[in-house]
């Protein structure tokens, strides 16, 4: 049986988290089986309230201090039902405690938010809990760039690119940046794309990405955006 | 009655079958449709993670709409919605946050907002402005028989506080019925499936095929087993993963995800009498042009 497959929710806990032994005597009884199932004790020793300065500094994420931690967000989520591990109240929890290393180990699960605001709805509390996540998620990818997912950099780089750029989007130079930034650009003529691409050739919707367009004096609004330090 | 629109950028090309339902039918109701002058891309949410500069491009489409001396504006796209819904949001909560926008539209010569904005959803203002008795009084082409499943997404009504649909007109944040009681003014069989507010996973669509394969093939397979002919969509992101990239939703769950997908408003469009081929039906890379010709071609089924 898998590793404490009896735990209602096992999928919001981590292998590490848990601890099961196949011959468990403690003070002389056994507890094989069943009752073998534990979890590590949870000791906080250092704390590194780093995140949570930055997070409630942010416009996104002010809102985090209200968060009463009722689980309302998780337990309607709609990633932490596919992604092992995803779990908004923690996240929200190992902010408010410091607890960086939790954080910096699940820098490639927080970014999988699909931003589809159940959680916010939910909330209680009036927590923006989806922007709260995403402003977590852009601390994690201050502090350890390197542990970010590379389709999850290469598509935000590829949506900022073009925002900056052209002001408008056009989605299939959208998807030619992401896909050459990762190297598999040959996707764009694949098979599964191919079919999609020629009709849009055909029926005049390819030449209208093309001359989209940027909005007037768009420079002026592009070095608002360019601008740093603004949260 | 003129009302001021914003079709937004995925509208004005890929989707463009959004964009012509949508004016092809205002004309039909007797809208007059203005666009926002000089459009800008509302951010599609990838700017959130900036904080305040998220609001920047939406409140210099807002700052345009007040400047051409609208204060209501009418938005399809459900991204553009929910984007320019938050900044009028924030505009509207005031204070330091509402200074910042401003000093930016400011710093990049932009006009200031200097009303509050309101900003509808082209479903919602159908319902609530022009009224299911005056679209049902257009119906040419009753959709009498064709099993439609209506599929809301995620940003028409969350986050509730925000957004017009819900506190204007007083849709159901949990369970909205907007689309539902439109395709019954329009003869349809409305099928209820249980996944209409269901995430498509539209944000990571590039970045996480894995789970926005499932996410749209369980969407789609769940409308399919509930007895739908068609899901009408009002979200083009949502369009990216149901529709164009609908293989990978079949390649997760299999055949049952094969399902042909549309704009809601370009059944209206068929129900008012207007050719496929006019509503880009085709665009639709489903088959909802062979579903639509089959349901023109047998009245007797009707």
């Amino acid at each position: 049986m898998a590793k404490g497959s009896g735990i209602i929710e096992r999928s919001l806990l981590q292998d590490d988290q848990i601890m099961e032994e196949d011959n468990l005597v403690m003070d002389g009884i056994d507890i094989s089986g069943r009752w073998n199932t534990m979890l590590k004790t949870r000791v906080h020793s250092e704390r590194d309230l780093d995140s949570w300065d930055d997070v409630r500094a942010s416009a996104i994420g002010e809102s985090i201090d209200n968060c009463i931690q009722c689980g309302m967000c998780t337990a309607g989520c709609t990633v932490a039902h596919e992604v092992p591990g995803f779990n908004p109240r923690q996240f929200i929890y190992w902010v408010r405690v410091g607890r960086k290393d939790d954080l910096i180990k699940n820098a490639d699960i927080i970014w999988r938010c699909v931003g589809c605001y159940i959680c916010t709805n939910h909330c209680p509390k009036e927590v923006n809990t989806a922007e709260v996540i995403e402003s977590i998620g852009q601390w994690l990818r201050k502090q350890v760039p390197e542990k970010m997912d590379q389709a999850y950099l290469a598509n935000h780089e590829a949506y900022r690119h073009q925002l900056e750029t052209y002001g408008r989007l056009s989605l299939p130079r959208l998807q030619a940046e992401f896909l050459s930034k990762l190297g598999r650009q040959k996707e764009l003529f694949g098979p599964d794309l191919r079919q999609a691409a020629i009709r849009m050739l055909k029926d005049g919707r390819a030449l209208k990405t093309l001359l989209i367009g940027r909005p007037r004096h768009w420079n002026r609004s592009r070095s608002v955006l360019m601008e740093s330090g603004q949260t | 009655m003129q009302t001021a629109y914003f079709p937004g950028c995925s509208l004005k090309t890929i989707d463009r079958a959004y964009d012509v339902s949508t004016r092809v039918i205002a004309q039909d109701l007797g809208m007059t449709l203005v666009d926002v002058e000089d459009y800008s891309c509302c951010g599609a949410g990838e700017l959130k993670g900036e904080g305040l500069k998220s609001h920047f491009l939406p409140a210099r489409n807002l700052a345009h709409l007040i400047n051409q001396g609208e204060t209501e504006v009418m938005v399809s796209c459900n991204v553009c919605y929910h984007e320019l819904s938050r900044t009028a949001y924030a505009v509207k909560q005031g204070g330091v946050h509402l200074d910042q926008i401003q000093s930016m539209l400011k710093a990049a010569d932009e006009p200031q907002i200097l009303e509050q904005p309101t900003v509808r959803n082209t479903l919602e203002y159908l319902v609530n402005v022009i009224g299911l008795d005056e679209i049902a009084k257009r119906v040419r082409v009753p959709l009498t028989g064709l099993r439609v499943a209506p599929y809301y997404g995620c940003l028409y009504q969350r986050p509730a506080k925000m957004l017009s649909s819900v506190q204007i007109a007083g849709e159901d944040t949990e369970h909205p019925h907007f689309m539902h009681d439109l395709m019954a003014a329009l003869g349809a069989t409305v099928v209820e499936h249980r996944a209409e507010t269901t995430c498509c996973g539209g944000k990571n669509l590039l970045s996480d095929e894995k789970i926005s394969g499932r996410l749209t093939g369980r969407i789609l397979s769940t409308a399919k087993s509930s007895g739908a002919d068609v899901l009408a969509l009002m979200c083009p992101k949502c369009a990216g993963g149901l529709d164009a990239l609908q293989f990978r939703a079949i390649g997760t769950v299999g055949e049952s995800a094969q399902l042909p997908v549309m704009y809601y408003t370009q059944l209206i469009g068929i129900a008012f009498g207007h050719r496929p081929e006019e509503l880009h039906v085709g665009d639709m890379e489903s088959d909802a042009m062979g579903l639509i010709r089959q349901f023109l071609s047998e009245p007797a089924i009707r």
